[in-house]
């Protein structure tokens, strides 16, 4: 009932927590401070690499709910995968605005701005609640599966529309910098580090997390299937605790 | 450390946000488990 083995994932919980530390211990103390933004910059160690991991939960969700669409791979491992990859997209996107909007009082002097990037971020969270929020919507499990996929998908679309706001639109935010060969960014050594280390926390963190909620998911969907099971049952055979049978046998 | 109360509350907030979600999934995987001892 988890996607990885319970001692696989018990050990990626560790080497999460560790490597959360390590990044706190270098993020904090070890790293420079910046030239221009002094140490306003280390929330960046935090808020970019939340920022790449929500895009790949979503990526996750995508690609599970085309995979639970297309018929010749379609089974409920994906659909699972697909809710479970979302709320933590969610997570992360939400740690992605809130880091986003300390780091820009300092350094833009306001909290927030109307700003494309922040915006279509922000559209981004919403769209992911309203996907749990449709999640959560009665039906039968293949109707909630197809309906949560469709959803997922359309979402998904304001992915590659966040990613390239920068560069569609003028905005207070910076373009992109890592990624930008024109820009050929030299980052000091220490804090190209710290950045990519603090990618690999939150990944490993991800993993974690997903095979986590996959198990949750998992749990609750039996129970939820055993309960209606059992209801219909008592139904059909006319359970005496029942007033609603009691007032049909009644008539 | 200049900012410090910027840096310090994201850090601090990015850590009680994990916590928070991790305890909550705990607590939820035990009650389903009890709730279904067969799984």
């Amino acid at each position: 009932m988890t996607l990885l083995k319970p001692s696989v994932g018990k050990a990626l919980g560790w080497a999460s927590l560790g490597a959360l530390v390590v990044l706190a211990l270098f993020g904090l103390w070890g790293a420079p401070p910046d030239r221009v933004q002094s140490d306003a910059q280390r929330l960046m160690y935090l808020h970019v690499p939340a920022a790449w991991i929500a895009y790949l939960a979503f990526i996750v969700t995508a690609v599970g709910s085309a995979l639970w669409l297309w018929k010749r791979t379609r089974s409920p491992v994906w659909d699972r995968v697909a809710g479970a990859s979302a709320e933590l997209g969610v997570l992360f996107t939400g740690l992605t605005l809130l880091l986003g909007s300390l780091w820009g009082r300092p350094v833009w002097g306001v909290w927030w701005a109307w700003d494309a990037r922040l915006v279509t971020t922000a559209v981004l969270f919403f769209l992911y609640l309203g996907y749990l929020a449709l999640r959560r919507v009665p039906g039968t499990p293949e109707a909630r599966a197809r309906r949560s996929a469709i959803a997922a998908l359309i979402a998904f679309a304001d992915v590659p529309i966040v990613h390239f706001s920068v560069t569609w639109w003028r905005t207070l935010h910076q373009k992109a910098t890592v990624f930008d060969p024109e820009l050929k960014a030299h980052i000091h050594g220490v804090m190209a580090f710290t950045l990519w280390w603090g990618v690999l926390a939150f990944t490993l963190l991800y993993v974690y997390l997903l095979d986590r909620r996959y198990r949750l998911e998992c749990l609750e969907e039996g129970f939820e299937e055993r309960e209606l099971q059992r209801a219909i049952d008592e139904r059909v055979s006319g359970a005496p605790n029942d007033p609603r049978v009691e007032v049909g046998a009644a008539r | 450390m200049r900012f410090a109360g910027y840096v310090i509350a994201g850090w601090t907030i990015t850590g009680a946000v994990f916590l928070a979600y991790w305890i909550r999934l705990v607590r939820r995987t035990r009650r389903a488990e009890r709730l279904d001892p067969e799984a």
